[in-house]
């Protein structure tokens, strides 16, 4: 009969090897998922940064406006000479008045409002005026707080003085611009639309001015949901534009601490990256699925696909073939050098015990059955 | 002995047991019957929608015909549409939901009363799409209860949520299945402008208008929507103009051309009808959801009674799902333009104005009295044909692809065959003469390949609707006196294949669903027989090496005594 000791013997080494696997395969995860959140921070404190870059970046902006406004003129002068005039003096002067002062022209394009409305319908837009009376007079709530002009901007759940039962007093006056579109989503992989930034952070009881600026050529949103109902009509502070503009719009946020939902309702908008939160004091809850900042609840599963490469180029001059083999072997083979490394010598010092332990084990069964 | 104990029971066990099991066999299991109380019924009309909608009546000056059917259009859309949202009070502009930009009419160039620029703005919406924050979709569409295909559409452009309301995941009424009808006059100066608010670029091709090859630049203006040849992708976030001024009448479709294969099959298809050029000519811009026309044309109301747009397209599950796979856009670029085989596709739903049967009864029934003209603009945007079959009449095709066929040789008949993309005008004639009509009833209008009456192959569904006569609706626009009760029809069960639907033709419910037999059923009675006779012998093979020496004595026992016996009676 064979001891058991020798048997145990040849049992360990396959065992040091499935051990070892298995270690790695952890110690692995481990620092790639720590790499993922450092990651994610760099993101986040890039995005802050852009922030504060952004009064410098104007320039740049407005740079960027200048085409949008060329493309619409193009097609202003194409079809709409006979309205031009007539829209200016006939509806929307105030209107045009204040976005010019209020945002040195980046109120982008007076866009399609030229060629709204047929002569001889003025009658038609009574209603209209009347709304914007109320909006640069007293500001006093349109239907429920409802306001939607011709210009193609779309108000609503504004709330300028009515104090939230919670506070006492306006604890800050804010103004925060918000610009959204395509080109706020190209830092994030795989995601289409996207604000500028993806969390505000207020004082509870701040009294906040958003400036929402349109810088895509389609519609886009900023919504807010989750606010008391009783100031804001389905709990809703919401504005709207029909293409490249600035919307404004004030509301006064409570004194608890909330995380708010901030999102782009069109279809597919906020599913794919038009989607951020504001932050009341310390805040509640994470709203999940925002770029960048939060982990999404459903995650893609993506398969590695054998697709033709062109190989590395090095600022342009090829690698030599050595070292280029050398850190494609890392590159590919090695996910995470440091703390792998860290759980690697764990490994060592442990795989010993971990052997003998398991030696141990399967001795005493077997003594016991012999 | 225990051993011999256990033995035995078990014998005694399969003994009894098998008899009893062929008994129980003799008698056929019960019928199941579903009781109504248990389904998720819905009411047969959309209770959204408000009955004072089907009314005639005239909003901002507008003469909005009545409507028969169960879920009549919002009369302030057909008001927005007919003098375009620049052209209406605020007021009835937020009772539609659409933007203040979406159709704007100015300009009466010829001077004959009515508009002749006008400019409609189309958004690519995603129906039945996915979302990373829940398992589901958003915003929701039935074609059918509980049947939700992914799907794109050209969308009017429309202001405030894509859903009814922040609490509801079902899509804004605007936003649906089929892409909207869209109807200008010869000779308008037209602008479609497409804003693409979807993730994957899109375009648009007027297929059969009368439309320029391209323009200039072909990032700010659009041409003939091919990206191959005549312009740009549209990305993201750009918008583009199709401009053109159509010279010729007739039923048209405009259509995505970018991936057509895929896109078009998506829903990106609409019919586009060009109505000759009268005077006062206000048009109905825009027949979102196709159907019955409440605003026809002048040539249309001097020549007929009514007009109805019915567009026919048919949907690849397969294709459809993979939007509802993926969150990531390039993944589902890569299954839409690398993994997916339209060669080897297969259609699964048939809708008719975007909808399958039971929901074709809602809305896209065509109403009729006894000696009307009647006007049907129908399109197939499938990629088969279609055999399109009218019960009880026998229509007369009077243009093909939008263009008058010559009256001496126009043809009457009964199916009319349409290629993928074709278009035909009929002229449906209820003169009770037994040809042009057989007199007045609820005859069935559907595909006559047979899986087009069919939902996922299931029968009844698909593109079914009928030609139901006045005398023959129910005050609420449904068609009365029907066979049987269609109720059944509007539950998701029935659609999930969990209503025998025929547990009701009789009393004793002859061909409902059976149950299951009491005890066990033939084959896992032979399975555990087999079972019990392979342990049995297991025993006693075990019990035989098991106890050796006992079988060894016991044997050597009874062969000493047979021999003894055999001795005895030779001694004998
Ligand atoms: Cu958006
Ligand atoms: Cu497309």
């Amino acid at each position: 009969m064979r001891s058991p000791s020798l048997e145990a013997q040849k049992g360990v080494k396959p065992m040091i090897k499935q051990l070892f696997t298995i270690l790695i395969c952890m110690t692995a995860f481990g620092s790639h998922a720590f790499a993922q959140d450092s990651a994610d921070h760099s993101q986040h404190e890039t995005m802050q940064h852009d922030a504060h870059e952004h009064d410098d970046d104007a320039h740049e902006h407005d740079d960027h406006d200048h085409d949008t406004d060329h493309d619409d003129h193009t097609d202003h002068s194409a079809h709409d000479h006979s309205e031009h005039d007539m829209d200016h003096s006939a509806h929307d002067h105030s209107k045009h008045e204040m976005d010019h002062s209020d945002h040195d022209h980046s109120g982008m394009t007076h866009g399609d409002g030229h060629m709204m409305d047929a002569p001889g319908d003025h009658s038609m837009l009574h209603g209209e005026d009347d709304a914007h009376a109320h909006h640069h007079g007293d500001h006093h709530h349109h239907h429920d707080g409802h306001l939607m002009d011709h210009e193609g901007t779309h108000i609503m759940g504004q709330n300028f003085d009515k104090l939230p039962s919670s506070c006492t007093s306006i604890s800050e006056e804010i103004e925060i611009t918000v610009r959204g579109g395509t080109k706020y989503a190209k830092k994030f992989p795989g995601v289409t639309f996207a604000f500028d930034q993806q969390e505000w952070r207020v004082k509870p009881c701040s009294r906040i001015t958003w400036h929402f600026i349109n810088e895509d050529n389609i519609r886009h949103q900023f919504m807010m949901h989750g606010l008391p109902r009783y100031l804001y009509n389905l709990g809703m502070f919401h504005l709207e534009n029909t293409g490249p503009r600035k919307v404004s719009g004030t509301m006064i946020v409570p004194a608890a601490d909330e995380t708010y939902l901030v999102h782009c309702d069109i279809s597919q908008h906020m599913e794919n990256g038009m989607k951020a939160q504001l932050v009341v004091g310390n805040g509640g809850e994470d709203i999940p699925s925002i770029p960048g900042l939060t982990p999404y609840v459903i995650n893609d599963k993506y398969e590695a696909e054998d697709l033709p490469q062109v190989p590395d180029t090095d600022n342009g001059k090829e690698k030599d073939s050595l070292t280029k083999q050398v850190t494609d072997f890392f590159n590919d083979n090695v996910p995470i050098a440091g703390i792998s490394f860290v759980g690697l010598l764990f490994g060592l010092v442990c795989a010993p015990l971990f052997v003998r332990m398991i030696a141990l084990r399967k001795r005493k069964p077997e003594e016991d059955t012999v | 002995m225990p051993t011999r104990c256990y033995l035995m029971a078990i014998l005694a066990a399969c003994s009894i047991a098998l008899p009893l099991n062929a008994q129980a066999s003799l008698k056929l299991p019960e019928t199941v019957k579903v009781n109504p109380a248990a389904l998720n019924s819905e009411p047969i009309c959309d209770p959204k929608i408000s009955p004072s909608w089907r009314k005639a009546q005239v909003i901002e000056g507008v003469k909005i015909r009545e409507s028969k059917v169960c879920d009549p259009d919002n009369p302030a859309l057909i008001a927005a549409a007919v003098k375009g949202t620049n052209n209406i009070s605020m007021a009835t502009l937020m009772e539609t939901d659409l933007s203040p930009d979406t159709i704007i009419k100015t300009d009466d160039i010829d001077g004959d009363g009515d508009p002749d620029r006008i400019t409609i703005k189309l958004e690519v919406i995603e129906l039945n799409g996915r979302t990373p924050d829940f398992e589901g979709l958003i915003p929701t569409f039935d074609i059918a209860p509980g049947i939700q295909p992914g799907a794109w559409v050209f969308a009017p452009k429309t202001s405030g949520m894509s859903t009814e309301n922040f609490e509801s995941i079902r899509a804004n009424s605007l936003l649906r299945l089929p892409s909207p009808v869209i109807r200008v006059e010869v000779g308008d100066i037209v602008q479609i402008v497409l804003e693409n608010t979807h993730y994957l670029p899109h375009t648009i091709h007027l297929h059969g208008v009368d439309h320029p090859f391209t323009h200039a630049d072909g990032h700010v203006a659009g041409g003939d929507g091919v990206p191959q040849t005549s312009e740009m992708f549209l990305m993201p976030g750009e918008s583009r103009v199709y401009e053109f001024q159509p010279r010729q009448t007739g039923t048209m479709l405009y259509h995505c051309h970018v991936q057509t294969h895929t896109h078009l099959a998506m829903g990106l298809v609409g019919m586009i009808i060009i109505e000759e050029n009268r005077p006062n000519n206000w048009l109905q811009t825009l027949n979102v959801g196709g159907g019955h026309v409440r605003y026809p044309s002048v040539a249309i109301q001097e020549e007929f009674d009514e007009e109805f747009d019915l567009h026919f397209h048919a949907m690849d599950k397969e294709l459809h799902e993979i939007i509802q796979k993926y969150n990531d856009p390039r993944l589902i670029a890569r299954d839409m333009n690398r993994l997916y085989d339209i060669t080897d596709s297969t259609e699964d739903y048939f809708i008719l104005n975007g909808m399958s049967f039971p929901y074709t009864l809602r809305e896209s029934i065509i109403f009729a009295e006894p000696d009307q003209k009647i006007k049907l603009r129908v399109a197939n945007s499938a990629s088969e044909m279609l055999a399109l079959h009218t019960h009880g009449h026998k229509a007369t095709i009077t243009h093909y692809d939008g263009v008058e066929h010559n009256p001496a040789a126009q043809i009457t008949r009964d199916v009319y065959a349409l290629a993928p993309a074709q278009r035909l005008d009929l002229t449906l004639n209820t003169t009770n003469d037994g040809l042009h009509s057989y007199g007045e009833g609820i005859w069935l209008f559907h595909d006559h390949r047979e899986k087009g009456i069919t939902t996922d192959g299931m029968n009844p569904g698909g593109n079914v609707s009928a030609i139901v006569y006045k005398k023959y609706l129910n005050e609420i626009g449904l068609p009365k006196g029907m066979g049987v009760d269609v109720s059944k029809y509007f539950t998701q069960e029935f659609h999930a294949r969990k209503l025998p639907i025929w547990q009701d033709l009789d009393e004793s419910g002859s061909l409902g669903a059976p149950g299951v037999r009491s005890g066990i059923d033939p084959e896992t009675q032979e399975t555990v027989t087999n079972l019990l006779i392979g342990f049995v012998f297991g025993l006693l093979i075990y019990l035989i090496i098991a106890k050796k020496q006992q079988v060894r004595g016991a044997m050597t026992g009874a062969l000493t005594k047979l021999r003894g016996s055999k001795g005895s009676k030779a001694n004998d």
